[in-house]
């Protein structure tokens, strides 16, 4: 997750360095094609025959913040699922603003790869649908600060960035249109005119009804008399009209244009045609961009009926073309899928998780569920991180330094990053890249944006296949490439506690290769053995804590303790009853207030009344929560009540697949339950508890 | 029969005179209309990072020189889902809960203030107004996590602003930072202030023997290190003799004057010395010096020469402390120093803007109404809200934007403002933001000249139209709600004045999205007799899946819940799915400060709770009164 951080400071010194490698714009710097609203349909077009004629395409993004609150950052204590949940909601929280898209095609003839890459600035646009909280997102101010300190365009973003549709929100609103739209087809035209009127309570509101009622009664008879063989009269005896009334034809009907008139007088001119004209029909249609107000005249009841379901037809279709052109920026995602290409990131689990949250559905609750949601839509991920740190050969190369995308970038491809020529081939065999991108909008790259981080991920990739001696001539696809075996589809989890997870399994491992000797090993955390306390006094630390719990359970009970944040703390002890025995113990303190109670140890950790505990399933529950308050003792206590519905269900079924606890169920909360007690004394306490935490 | 407790303002026709403008008569008086700047060559001074300091010294003359003081905001966001704004069903206590609910969860990127004055000219009133717009962003420039970790956006919000040119680049890059109150308190703690001279030295309480011996011994050695200082005045020594000096007597210089560092165990040693200082050496100022954990480091005492001169580092350090709390409150000064003047304050929406304000600069919000408005009185004393002051004048029409408002007072009444704004613009006009603050001033001044009250002349005529009787009212309806026993009824529809209970509220959900309120209505008569009467009830949508009936006779909605839940009666609805809550079920929502994104859903969980809760046998369960509190054995 600290990818792009580490990768930004990193590249910020090669900007300067950067000098013609084989840029088809002979430039200093890499050009990079911007993609905004304005030239995106054509950019899409070009990207379709890159992306098909690829042998991989590289991906990157750039989001508004990672974490939600702190206590949501990468703990050694997660386990897979608990993982998972931080993933997701990070992805469910945060705005994708950049995507950076590079196809990489090797060329035969040249015996390079031709990159083309593209920077597409996004933003969440509601284009249909109602008033959706759906597009809500998050801000982490650190992040933004990050961004702006890169010069990222945040008024170009929000203006001019593409919106988006996932498939789920098109399913959805298609599905609304059409079961309006069978209603309002199966509802004869009398039930629609029951709409109601608007009051006149102005005078100027009557006045303007009766001349409106006057003038479109002198067209209509005008219209009749034209009809009659007669001639109508000139239009000069109506030029007073002219400017708001104009005849035309609307489906063979004559018609008239209602322009220059005020919203207000539009509702009034349409409660008049519906009240006063049986053969007047009021509609509605798009003339353009626009919308457009018609009088329209029909021949009989049926011909007006007909003509409604024209109407409604047309609205039918302008609205299914709007959702179709909502969906904007998925298209390229679509495209991504639909070709099966070799999909190549850095350490990008949180990006796969963004591109089926923002751009497929809802993320589904647990791990497996999303692996095969992965699958299905991309069936071949590599990551190069993954590369880099499980092949012996290339972890020779990056000499133990740090796999960021910008070192590794410097590392694997110094003849891409650098402008020393002399130094690559002398080395190595290098793979040439050639970046291509039309003369028209592409900026600078290397500016540290998606696209560029894109680019150097899809170079890494290359120049890591040229050093495992993989023949890009052959007719062998990339994903197919025996010696690709072991990486493909293999995500980290979370870099920093090695877990990996297989996307085509849905197992998570942890790493365990040659690599992990410059890893801290820790000692193996088991879950059942952990109780999670919260809540307690802002003093204590996680020292004072281990020896009051040590003074009652045994001097070698607690194996590790690990403070979440200020307010929480996790309790590793060494055998899984002392989870029990320890919230057995707690309840027992609380419930009785016997002065012998107040001497015992415990009690400086219950102090003040508010320590709560539970066990680690807990955690997890309150990681999926949707919530994010800053500090855990007020999310737990906010989840709270969620988590007591939960805790009544649970106790019929146990959950969770990776479910390795032991302790039953009722003693899995142990006082989570109270401050949400729907009395006022209690309610009170819990409210208290907030603002305590809060203020200091 | 139905409950009609309070219509609201039964004086329909205002008790002063107004001067209706007539349609035809504005063709003389339109020239002050026509005369009005257009907005964008209105000159409002805009405030960034880099400017801060000058445009403060600037903003806090022209507060000082000013009757009023207008706010306004710009937010990233006012609602996550349609359910969640302010809806006229909803109490005075869950219209704060929601603002409430906002205001944690967004944030500020604008803050326009802007001090003015009403002066009455001949036939009309002159408006002197100075606006100013700061650019905020909360960076967290301490490194402590603060002032937010993250907040939320409203992407149409964010769009609807950037379709007005709204510079978000300018906010985020150069946008100035700030503290509230709380946090100022916590950040200080967090980074220690490094030095500090006003220990609060609490009366003696009775000295140990290690208490005194510990005294003596600094006081001799204090003692020692003086008539060291005084005999090197005397005499001018070479820079060896002065640094070994130095060296033995482990004195320092602080700035020109020499100090001392004493060193500390305990607090109650700093006590101590700060004691003994101030009772044996009037000219030796003692200084608690802090370390980065918070506790005491050590004692400093420096020597000064005079009184006078002691009194000249009081100032210094003084100062010293004041810069140091203003790089940690950032723009939050602003708010301190309009707080401090006790202007009265006019803003649009008060309750939106000033949950915002209270939660973003003073302290987090409390949990309920009553606290909330206690709290703000003692930073704000008196707050004028545009919104109310319109009610007074068009009590059945609610006009929540401001142009709306300002459209309607042009039509029906003759109000000549001629605004003044003495200075000059800061930014090339593009970016001239902030307008909304200048809107409300002259919206205030146009309601004032209206209502007949001339506000400078106030406080010389307290028997005349006063602003008192509108200051401070937060609800929309807050006409009744300010005196009324039955806090719990509410005015159902915006344009309806009719007061109905809480309790005759039923939420309906199940339908399918999409239904109009007239197609539920119709469901909902053909299913029950006691329905079919005309007037029964009525139904209005909340939002795509929820919709409030409400019944216009007591007990009905008592009835209906049943019989929807036992399936009884209305059998047909039950099996379609639909389902009902009362009013409590829908506060306990507000309350718990989990509100989803549909109503409906959040509605089912929480119904579904207080089912559990129910069936749950009641348990003796935590109450803080009966804990011993360890700390008092």
């Amino acid at each position: 997750m600290n990818k792009q951080r580490l990768m930004r400071s990193f590249s910020k010194t090669l900007t300067h360095s950067h000098h013609s490698f084989s840029t088809s714009s002979s430039s200093n710097n890499f050009a990079i094609k911007n993609v905004t609203k304005s030239n995106f349909d054509s950019c899409l077009s070009d990207l379709r025959r890159h992306v098909k004629d690829a042998d991989f395409v590289a991906i990157d993004l750039e989001m508004t913040g990672v974490t939600s609150a702190p206590w949501r950052e990468s703990f050694e204590f997660d386990r897979y699922d608990v993982r998972y949940l931080k993933v997701k909601d990070s992805a469910d929280k945060f705005a994708v603003v950049q995507f950076g898209v590079c196809p990489f095609r090797w060329d035969r003839s040249k015996h390079s790869f031709v990159a083309h890459p593209h920077n597409f600035y996004i933003f969440p646009r509601q284009e249909v649908g109602g008033d959706d909280g759906s597009y809500e997102f998050f801000c982490q101010t650190s992040s933004i600060d990050f961004l702006s300190k890169y010069q990222f365009d945040f008024n170009l973003c929000v203006k001019e960035g593409i919106s988006y549709l996932s498939r789920a929100l098109e399913d959805k609103a298609r599905l609304q249109l059409h079961s309006v739209h069978e209603d309002e087809l199966s509802e004869s035209s009398c039930t629609v005119k029951d709409i109601k009127d608007l009051p006149l309570v102005r005078m100027t509101d009557i006045l303007f009804v009766e001349r409106m009622k006057t003038k479109i009664s002198e067209w209509h008879d005008d219209l009749l008399l034209t009809r009659n063989g007669r001639p109508g009269r000139t239009p000069e005896d109506s030029s007073d009209s002219i400017a708001h009334f104009q005849t035309i034809f609307f489906r063979m009907r004559p018609a008239i244009k209602l322009n220059g008139f005020t919203s207000r007088q539009l509702r009034l001119i349409k409660s008049v045609v519906e009240k006063s004209f049986k053969d007047l029909a009021y509609i509605r249609v798009n003339d353009g961009s626009c919308a457009q107000q018609l009088i329209v005249y029909t021949e009989s009841r049926s011909d007006l009926d007909l003509l409604m379901k024209e109407v409604k037809g047309i609205h039918f279709k302008e609205a299914e073309m709007k959702i179709g052109t909502a969906i904007g920026f998925r298209h390229v995602i679509d495209l991504l899928s639909s070709e099966q290409k070799l999909i190549v990131g850095h350490n990008c689990f949180l990006d796969i998780a963004h591109v089926c949250r923002k751009f497929i559905g809802p993320l589904p609750l647990n791990l497996k569920e999303f692996v095969t949601l992965v699958q299905k839509n991309f069936p071949y991920i590599i990551d190069t991180k993954i590369l880099l740190n499980g092949n012996s050969m290339l972890q020779l190369k990056m000499k133990k330094s740090s796999t960021s995308l910008a070192k590794a970038f410097a590392i694997i491809c110094p003849h891409i990053a650098s402008a020393d020529n002399m130094l690559g081939p002398a080395q190595s065999p290098s793979v040439s890249v050639e970046v291509q991108v039309d003369d028209m909008s592409w900026n600078s790259g290397a500016k540290h944006e998606a696209g560029y981080d894109a680019f150097m991920t899809g170079c890494i990739f290359a120049q890591a296949c040229n050093l495992l001696d993989i023949d890009f001539s052959s007719h062998l696809m990339l994903m197919k490439e025996e010696k690709l075996r072991n990486y493909i589809n293999l995500l980290y989890l979370s870099w920093t506690s090695g877990d990996i997870v297989d996307l085509k399994t849905g197992e998570a491992t942890t790493e365990c290769s040659a690599f992990m000797t410059f890893k801290i090993q820790q000692p193996k955390i088991l879950f059942s053995n952990i109780v999670l306390i919260w809540g307690f006094s802002p003093t204590l630390k996680a020292k004072p804590i281990k020896e009051t719990l040590c003074k009652v359970f045994g001097l070698t009970s607690v194996t590790s303790i690990y403070h979440l944040d200020k307010t929480a703390v996790f309790v590793q002890f060494s055998q899984p009853e002392l989870v029990h025995d320890f919230l057995e113990l707690k309840s027992k303190i609380e419930k009785k207030n016997e002065a012998l109670y107040v001497l015992h140890p415990l009690s400086d950790l219950l102090e003040g009344g508010r320590t709560r505990a539970a066990s680690y399933e807990v955690y997890k529950d309150i990681c999926g929560s949707p919530l994010s308050k800053v500090l855990f003792a007020d999310q737990a206590a906010a989840v709270g009540v969620d988590l007591n519905t939960k805790m009544l269900e649970s106790k019929a079924h146990k959950n969770g697949s990776f479910d390795n606890s032991d302790i039953p169920m009722d003693t899995k909360i142990s006082e989570t339950e109270q401050p949400m007690k729907s009395s006022p004394g209690s309610k009170n306490l819990h409210r208290e508890e907030i603002l305590d935490i809060v203020s200091c | 029969m139905y409950k009609q407790k309070n219509v609201v303002l039964n004086h329909w026709l205002p008790p002063f005179p107004m001067v209706r403008r007539g349609r035809f008569l504005c063709s003389e008086t339109s020239k002050f209309f026509n005369q009005k700047q257009t907005p964008t060559h209105r000159p409002i001074k805009q405030v960034t990072k880099s400017n801060f300091s000058d445009s403060l010294s600037q903003l806090k003359t022209q507060i000082s020189g000013s009757d009023f003081v207008a706010v306004s905001l710009q937010k990233t966001g006012s609602y996550s889902s349609p359910w969640h704004r302010i809806l006229p069903f909803d109490t005075a206590e869950i219209a704060y809960l929601k603002a409430k609910y906002a205001a944690e969860r967004f944030q500020i990127l604008q803050f326009a203030v802007c001090p003015f004055s009403i002066r009455a000219d001949a036939n009309h009133y002159k408006l002197i107004a100075h606006p100013f717009n700061f650019h905020l962003f909360p960076r967290d420039e301490l490194k402590l996590g603060m002032p937010c970790y993250s907040f939320s956006c409203q992407p149409s919000y964010i769009a609807s602003m950037a379709k007005e040119d709204f510079d978000f680049n300018v906010c985020i890059y150069d946008g100035i930072s700030y503290l509230s109150r709380a946090q100022e308190t916590a950040a200080k703690h967090l980074t220690g202030n490094p030095v500090s001279s006003n220990y609060a030295v609490q009366p003696s309480t009775t000295r140990s023997v290690a208490d005194n011996v510990f005294v003596e011994r600094i006081k001799s050695r204090v003692r020692n290190w003086i008539s060291a200082c005084k005999r090197s005045d005397m005499r001018s020594e070479d820079a060896l003799v002065s640094s070994l000096r130095r060296l033995i007597l482990g004195g320092e210089e602080y700035g020109s004057r020499p100090s001392l560092n004493i060193d500390v165990c305990s607090e109650r040693q700093v006590q101590l010395v700060f004691e003994m200082v101030k009772s044996h050496y009037s000219n030796v100022v003692p200084l608690a010096i802090t370390s980065k954990g918070g506790g005491t480091q050590f004692v400093r005492v420096v020597l000064t020469s005079s009184q006078e001169d002691r009194e000249l580092l009081k100032k210094e350090l003084r100062n010293m402390e004041e810069e140091q709390s203003r790089r940690l409150c950032g723009f939050r000064e602003v708010i301190d120093f309009i707080s401090a003047s006790q202007k009265p304050i006019v803003a649009h929406n008060l309750l939106n803007d000033f949950t915002f304000i209270h939660s973003k600069f003073l302290y987090p919000l409390p949990p309920t109404m009553d606290e909330f408005t206690s709290s703000l009185h003692s930073a704000f004393p008196d707050i004028l809200d545009v919104n109310h002051l319109m009610k007074e004048i068009s009590p059945l029409t609610k006009y929540s934007s401001l142009p709306a408002a300002t459209s309607y007072l042009k039509r029906n009444f003759f109000a000549p403002i001629k605004m003044v704004i003495p200075q000059k613009g800061s930014m090339e006009e593009s970016k001239n933001h902030g307008h909304g603050v200048v809107r409300i001033s002259e919206l205030f001044a146009k309601l004032c000249f209206i209502l007949r009250i001339l506000p400078q002349a106030e406080y010389h005529n307290p028997d005349g139209p006063s602003l008192k009787r509108y200051t401070n009212v937060f609800s929309p309806d807050s006409n009744n709600f300010q005196d009324s026993d039955e806090a719990d009824d509410i005015s159902i529809w915006t344009n309806n004045p009719m007061k109905i209970s809480i309790n005759n509220l039923v939420f309906l959900w199940g339908f399918r999205s999409g239904t109009s309120a007239g197609k539920l209505k119709n469901l909902l008569s053909k299913s029950h007799n006691l329905l079919s009467e005309d007037h029964a009830f009525d139904v209005r949508l909340v939002d795509n899946s929820c919709a409030v009936i409400v019944f216009w006779k007591d007990g009905l909605s008592e009835w209906f819940l049943d019989a929807i839940d036992s399936g009884d009666g209305l059998r047909e609805l039950a099996a379609e799915g639909m389902m009902a809550a009362g009013y409590d079920t829908y506060k306990r929502i507000c309350e718990s400060e989990i509100l989803g994104v549909d109503l409906a859903d959040s509605l089912a969980e929480f119904d579904r709770i207080s089912e559990a809760h129910t069936k749950e046998p009641q348990e003796v369960y935590w109450n803080s009164d009966l804990m011993i509190n360890f700390d008092d054995l």
